[in-house]
């Protein structure tokens, strides 16, 4: 590798990429794996105050508004198919609301928020830092850029099935006056303009960077290098001792709930 | 005598039975020039700069027939980095000219993509912003400056791969007067510093920085007589 | 002030708006104005000023973050775009986002389709549309092979098909050459002959010079300038 001697190199202090990547997959992956609610919430606070520390906002956790219905949904059906617990509302014999149900629910929602908001870790830090780490940790370069400039078009993506929405809807259709047969066809409309934004994006965007000798050859030099320090070393032995004492707890403590 | 840039009975479709998009364009640019090239929408303005720039045909398919010769030596024979580094190109649309978050790293693509040194790196990113007028955004974010700083500094990444002849295909038609005007500035700038340059334009109000204007017409090149 | 006297109804009223993106951004400062039928509004301002942001707020496709949009007399917060839609046309920056059908003919016809015009006089309306716009040759081609200007135009006349009594253009004359923008002014110079209201949002000082019969500048969010061009023209 090349001499990191310039100003290249990232910030005293400051974590390096692969540091933050290990946190997050730590926290992600043993929050798929664990099943105790109380486990649950503890990794997500932990989760909640390193993203705190490491400098990002919760801007992410508000949006957990929007879901809280879905949350309540599966509650309700957890309940009335797995009937387990005391109830609490019910209709007849129907269960709408057990304890059981509602555990799982909390459950469902722990899960969630634990396995996405470590992921706000790594919001501040710049898409070309992220590749540089991947590529550092032997990713082949064309999959790292590949996949960093797909996140990075998402939004794109996200605004331009919104305009396409928005677009139908102005040429003076009125969704809720639509009967629902009808309504299925006109979304399979949709498609055309976001497929067709999609592939023509994808091709002015990979045209524009072969233009500019991308995959000239199977290496590629790097203006940033970024450099493992010690915190960096404590950070990924951390995440490790983490993910094995937590599934430990997991699987051997059979107390609690 | 070698040209720059040189094209002999170039003609193109995109597949055998349709209909030809060039038709033996014979084109010359000299060292220093500024040619401007306008026509109208679908009259092959676009398949030229492609052609001119090897992405026909190492990348996009179709039959193209003649030559295009960069220095004398055939595109069909080349491959696209070496080209590359002999022709840039700007495109219209600035957002799919710019994948990074910082203009540095924007700039920084190409020569790392060439296996350039660190260092140089860094000289080569100076002197595109430099070339552009841009020095002062280095480490901001492309995604706040406007149309025209955009593709400024989609320009100052392809100077990093120092190329002798530029291709400007279309690429002042999303961008307000301000910044068409810092366009041409840096185009008779760069036409100073010797590069050869080729601008396809459908607006003529952008060619009165253009030593030599033809038209393509239906696929055809002729020289231009104030219409077209 | 404009010499458009309260004797005619504006069609659309913006009232003290201002807008806030979501993230926080305030593109739209405090503006006030109105927007009658049978007038060629432009809307300039460098890239950034806030010109599509408006277009879209005059649309109802944005809510203003305060003050009043009012679309023939009704609040813009209070209409579904469905029944926007059926009086107001809007063209988008980028007409392939609003391009939906797999040929030409289809896509001006699906509309009318949805909304229960017979077959035959969907058909009717979209030959006058084709031939309008000269796509009659391009009329069982793919959408999506077409070119910019072509799509362009496909887009504007999916969009009248809907015989619209207001039309708001976000930069409609980008990928046009001279001729389709020569013709594009044809086309809308006859329908404001024919009563409608237009807003058109573009940097095209050329087309703007020879269509607009009002020019509405802005910068920073505010109206900074707004005049009116070809006041006899209206013969008041």
């Amino acid at each position: 590798m090349q001499t990191s001697s310039s100003t290249q190199t990232i910030e005293e202090n400051e974590l390096d990429p692969r540091s933050k990547l290990c946190i997050v997959f730590a926290l992600s992956s043993v929050a798929v794996f664990v099943q105790k609610i109380w486990l649950l919430a503890l990794i997500l606070m932990l989760g909640m105050v390193l993203t705190y520390l490491l400098g990002e906002n919760l801007h992410l956790f508000k949006r957990f508004g929007r879901i809280i219905w879905l949350f309540v949904g599966i509650a309700v059906i957890q309940s009335i198919f797995t009937p387990e617990g005391i109830p609490l509302i019910a209709i007849g014999k129907i269960r709408l609301l057990t304890v059981g149900g509602l555990e799982k629910g909390v459950c469902f929602l722990l899960r969630i928020m634990a396995i996405i908001v470590p992921a706000s870790i790594m919001i501040s830090t710049g898409t070309r830092e992220i590749i540089q780490g991947l590529v550092q940790w032997k990713v082949p370069y064309e999959i790292a850029f590949m996949v960093s400039l797909a996140i990075r078009f998402l939004p794109l993506l996200s605004e331009e099935i919104k305009d396409t929405f928005i677009a139908i809807q102005l040429r003076g259709i009125e969704l809720d006056k639509i009967p629902l047969g009808k309504r299925l066809r006109m979304y399979s409309y949709l498609f055309m303009p976001v497929l067709s934004g999609v592939i023509l994006k994808a091709r002015e965007l990979s045209t524009a960077m072969e233009t500019r000798a991308f995959r000239a050859f199977p290496r590629r030099t790097s203006y940033r290098v970024l450099k493992l320090q010690n915190q960096d070393y404590l950070v990924m032995g951390m995440s490790l001792c983490f993910v094995i004492v937590v599934l430990t707890i997991n699987f051997y403590y059979k107390g609690g709930f | 005598m070698t040209y720059p840039l040189e094209t002999r009975n170039l003609s193109f479709c995109y597949s055998q039975h349709s209909r030809l998009i060039l038709d033996k364009i014979n084109l010359r640019v000299e060292l220093g020039q500024v040619l401007a090239i306008v026509g109208l929408s679908g009259s092959g303005k676009s398949t030229l700069c492609y052609c001119l720039s090897g992405i026909i045909p190492l990348v996009q398919q179709g039959e193209m027939w003649g030559q295009v010769l960069i220095k004398g030596s055939q595109t069909r024979e080349m491959n696209l980095p070496t080209i590359a580094t002999r022709v840039g190109i700007v495109f219209q649309n600035p957002e799919t000219q710019i994948f990074f978050p910082t203009v540095e790293d924007e700039l920084a693509f190409g020569p790392e993509n060439l296996c350039i040194p660190q260092e140089e790196i860094g000289q080569r990113i100076e002197e595109g912003l430099r070339l552009v007028g841009m020095e002062a955004y280095r480490y901001m974010s492309p995604h706040h400056l406007s149309g025209g700083q955009k593709q400024l500094i989609a320009l100052a990444s392809v100077l990093t791969l120092k190329p002798e002849i530029l291709i400007f295909d279309e690429a002042m038609s999303q961008i307000d007067k301000v910044g068409k005007q810092r366009i041409k500035e840096v185009i008779l700038d760069l036409k100073k510093a010797g590069k050869s340059i080729i601008m396809v334009e459908h607006d003529l109000k952008n060619l009165d920085v253009a030593d030599r204007i033809l038209v393509l017409r239906q696929g055809r090149l002729e020289d231009f007589v104030g219409l077209f | 002030m404009l010499g458009y006297s309260d004797k005619q109804q504006a069609f659309i009223e913006v009232n003290k708006i201002a807008y806030t993106y979501p993230q926080g951004t305030q593109v739209i400062l405090d503006m006030t104005t109105k927007f009658y039928p049978q007038q060629f509004t432009a809307i300039v301002g460098s890239n950034g000023s806030g010109k599509t942001t408006l277009g879209k707020l005059l649309a109802g496709i944005f809510k203003p973050t305060s003050g009043q949009v009012l679309i023939a007399g009704k609040l813009s917060t209070r209409l579904k775009l469905g029944e926007i839609g059926q009086k107001v046309g809007y063209l988008f920056q980028e007409p392939e986002r609003q391009i939906f059908a797999p040929s030409v003919r289809e896509e001006i016809g699906f509309v009318l389709n949805f909304r229960g015009v017979s077959e035959r006089e969907i058909a009717e309306k979209v030959a006058k549309m084709l031939n309008l716009f000269h796509l009659a040759e391009l009329k069982d081609e793919y959408p999506f092979r077409l070119s910019r200007g072509e799509k362009q135009r496909l887009a504007l006349a999916a969009i009248l098909v809907n015989e619209p009594i207001f039309l708001i253009l976000d930069e409609p004359t980008t990928g046009l050459d001279l001729h389709r923008r020569e013709e594009l002014s044809q086309i809308l110079q006859e329908l404001k002959l024919q009563g409608l209201g237009l807003v058109v949002i573009s940097h095209d000082e050329d087309f703007v010079n020879a269509n607009a019969d009002r020019v509405l500048e802005i910068s920073g969010g505010e109206i900074i300038a707004d005049q009116q061009l070809h006041p006899n023209d209206r013969g008041e």
